[in-house]
């Protein structure tokens, strides 16, 4: 009798879950249908929130760049502090549109030219002692971005009194030609993708407002979940963790050199990443239309809760679990890592809730899949 | 008989409670069950699951290493995580693959539980290094209460901890649920796998995988048929040897289905397997997954009952007037792997085990309180295997012998 009730209760739950447990009062429309606006919602993204980004950015690297020229024409401890504290802002600034690898910036492959680690200090250090290198070439992204500053400015000695030595002592102007290359070539892209935007590529994005794979909603949306699920959740936590391989990776946290700056890069980041969901403008621009708004035109609903009530809670929870972390790799020295685990996992809470709830809510397709390794 | 009537009207409430369900067309073409795991497209077999025959074989080797005193902790530690060639077999040391990393690994248990999966992982590896650590320096020790070493067990010799655990058994058995039946369960022939990204799209519309001539759809549910059939003799029909394959759920799948109680078992699982891949061929996805209620019950059965079979062997063996303690802790020590392995287990319709991690720690912390295997009560292995026996739909009479 109750292998008769189970098979019952089974084939009601199995007829239903193909369609997931998100649904909206008429299931029929997609989501165009609905009294939501695509193009707005864009427009708010690109000039409110992308473009401001980029701008912001660019004079984050002209600061670096100006505070890197005095620092390298006469090294001393108080320059290096004062460089060192600016590169802290611009990679601050950087994870708040890091999650943008759309248009200009995907053209250039921006994120992975700023951002790649852990970076190759030998590869680092061959650079400068031959002085001839094409950073333009892939197999030198490991050598630059923000990684390679980080080695520079915190990983070339242990005190920063010996770091002024080396770019006083005789290879000194090597070591400041290659950090000002290193400046000038995150420079020359960030102007890039800002150009980009500016001279036709905004309108291109606000006028593509349909909702077919190619439209702009839907790729955004399939890069800001990619973003989220690789760069942000993988990338500065899962991996390091040994959340895939099962061994913990201490050498693969953001900011290694620095040492304890990985987990404010990470909260950042996840902040921006909340920011975007509920269209909260960059810096002082306004607020206007989200993600989240379109979920509440869609009256998407899970389990009886409102869906994009369920995602910011879950964004919250994540973003509490992991401000209680101390340096990342403080964490990562616990065998396994079960503090750094919890909050990943709470990291990880969001994936399925936009990777499967909102996207079926706005009948979107998601372009990526896992690969599991088999 | 029954089932099938329960199944058709299931199937029915299925189509008028879903009307939006646009699966409902596909219900009216019969696909019937194929007598053998074969499927091709285009005059090409699409059937394939290398990387499962590969991590079975490799826990094969982990499990034999643990018995060679020769071995040590950074040998074993390397084999579960393949590094630096440490099997004998040269196809495993350059495959990609490892058993660590599809440890407590599945989508729908693990996806968002690193910690637990990292805790499971810890506890393989934990008793790599006790083995090692332990049970290795007192290789000609007489074992006794609280002192490792080595116990008969009739003309064999068995090698047990201070309480009386193989931890090869423990390893062995444990890995039956963390890998084979989680990866089986609560992975592969899960639809959050098996609809994964534009998985349903491409199996409609029969887009092959680039350079491969399956579905991403079909290979996801090989790969669960591989987990307990890749190292078949004839991998197409696997019950033809079912049992004598591994020593993993092949092994005890065979065991359970040469049990009268339970005979015809066996042949259950292969069946859904075999017509879940068909009705994924027909695009049948009710059907599918009524064959994934079918298996998640009937594999997580056969751990249950291996369990209990082994609670109570033990529990005889300890009531009689001399008590065969070799024996016994054989015996217990394998069954303390398969109430590990409760924890992987699937409630069909549930996103839940039969068991949770924490009760099944709960019951091993049981038989290993104090001094473990030697001074466990009859009681007490008696009120497991009750307890265990009754969330499932056979009783400890039927499980014990």
């Amino acid at each position: 009798m109750k292998r008769i009730v189970l098979l019952f209760l089974g084939g009601l739950l199995i007829a239903c879950s193909s369609e997931d447990d998100v649904t909206s009062p008429d299931d029929s429309s997609i989501g165009t249908a609905v009294n939501f606006d695509r193009a707005t919602m864009l427009a708010h993204w690109a000039d409110a929130i992308i473009q401001p980004g980029y701008a912001d950015f660019l004079s984050q690297l002209q600061s670096l760049e100006t505070r890197a020229a005095q620092f390298t024409e006469t090294p001393s401890e108080d320059k290096l502090v004062s460089l060192q504290s600016q590169w802290e802002e611009a990679y601050t600034v950087w994870q708040k549109i890091s999650m943008f690898e759309i248009g200009p910036a995907e053209a250039v492959n921006y994120r992975l030219n700023i951002n790649i680690y852990p970076s190759n200090t030998d590869l680092i250090l061959r650079n400068i002692q031959e002085g001839s290198y094409n950073l333009n070439l892939s197999s030198n992204r490991v050598a630059k971005g923000f990684p390679a500053l980080d080695y520079l400015l915190f990983g070339l000695a242990e005190t920063n009194k010996e770091t002024v030595a080396v770019f006083s002592g005789d290879q000194g102007s090597a070591y400041s030609v290659y950090l000002m290359a290193l400046i000038a070539d995150m420079k020359a892209l960030t102007e890039t993708v800002k150009r980009g935007w500016e001279s036709g590529y905004r309108d291109t994005f606000v006028a593509n407002d349909g909702s077919s794979a190619t439209a702009s909603v839907d790729r955004f949306v399939n890069d800001f979940i990619f973003y989220y699920e690789k760069y942000l959740r993988a990338g500065k936590m899962g991996i390091p963790a040994g959340v895939f391989s099962g061994a913990v990776m201490t050498q693969n946290v953001e900011a290694l050199y620095h040492g304890n700056y990985s987990k404010h890069l990470f909260l950042t980041g996840l902040i921006a990443v909340q920011d975007l969901f509920n269209g909260k403008g960059y810096g002082d621009a306004p607020d206007g239309e989200s993600l989240a708004a379109y979920i509440t035109a869609l009256n998407a609903v899970k389990d009886g809760a409102d869906l994009s009530l369920l995602i910011n809670s879950q964004f919250d929870e994540a973003k509490s679990m992991v401000a209680i972390l101390a340096s990342f790799k403080e964490e990562l020295l616990q065998q396994p890592p079960l503090e750094f685990l919890k909050a990943y996992d709470a990291v990880q809470r969001s994936v399925p809730l936009l990777k499967v709830d909102m996207v079926s809510a706005m009948s979107i397709t998601i372009d990526f899949v896992d690969a599991d390794g088999d | 008989m029954k089932k099938i009537i329960v199944l058709l009207i299931s199937l029915l409430i299925s189509m008028t409670a879903c009307t939006r369900n646009n699966d409902d067309d596909d219900m009216m073409v019969a696909v019937s069950t194929p007598e053998t795991y074969s499927f091709s497209r285009d005059g090409n077999s699409t059937v394939s699951f290398s990387g499962q025959t590969t991590r079975i074989q490799m826990a094969n080797e982990i499990i034999n290493r643990m018995k060679d005193f020769s071995a040590t902790e950074t040998t074993l530690h390397n084999m579960f995580s393949n590094k630096n060639n440490s099997f004998s077999n040269e196809a495993l040391n350059s495959s990609s693959k490892n058993v660590k990393s599809k440890t407590a690994a599945s989508k729908d248990f693990f996806e968002s539980n690193a910690s637990g999966s990292a805790a499971v992982r810890a506890d393989f590896e934990g008793w790599l290094t006790a083995q090692v650590d332990e049970v290795f320096p007192a290789q000609n020790t007489v074992a006794s209460e609280g002192i490792a070493g080595q116990i008969a067990d009739g003309s064999s010799t068995r090698y047990v901890n201070a309480k009386g655990l193989e931890y090869n058994q423990a390893f062995n058995k444990s890995l039956i649920g963390a890998l084979m039946v989680d990866q089986i369960l609560n992975n592969y022939i899960s639809t959050s796998v098996l609809d994964a990204g534009s998985n349903k799209d491409n199996n409609n519309n029969d887009v092959v995988v680039d350079g491969k001539g399956y579905t991403n759809m079909e290979h996801k549910w090989d790969e669960a048929y591989g987990y307990l059939y890749g190292t078949s003799a004839d991998k197409a029909n696997p019950n033809a040897t079912i049992g004598s394959d591994d020593s993993f759920l092949n092994k005890y799948l065979g065991k359970v289905d040469s049990d009268s109680d339970f005979s015809g078992i066996a042949q259950t699982i292969f069946e859904a397997f075999a017509l879940g891949r068909a009705a994924i061929v027909a695009k049948d996805y009710t059907l599918r997954d009524a064959q994934t209620a079918i298996l998640r019950e009937n594999i997580s059965q056969v751990v249950a009952v291996r369990a209990v079979y082994y609670l109570q062997q033990g529990k005889n063996l300890l009531a009689a007037e001399t008590p065969d303690y070799g024996a016994a802790f054989h015996d217990l020590s394998e069954g303390y792997g398969f109430v590990y392995s409760l924890q992987f287990t699937r409630k069909p319709g549930t996103n839940l085990p039969y068991f949770s991690r924490a009760e099944v720690l709960a019951f091993l912390d049981q038989i290993t309180t104090g001094n473990g295997f030697w001074d466990v009560s009859p009681a007490t292995l008696e009120a497991i295997s009750t307890e265990i026996a009754s969330r499932f739909n056979f009783t400890v009479a039927e499980a014990k012998d």
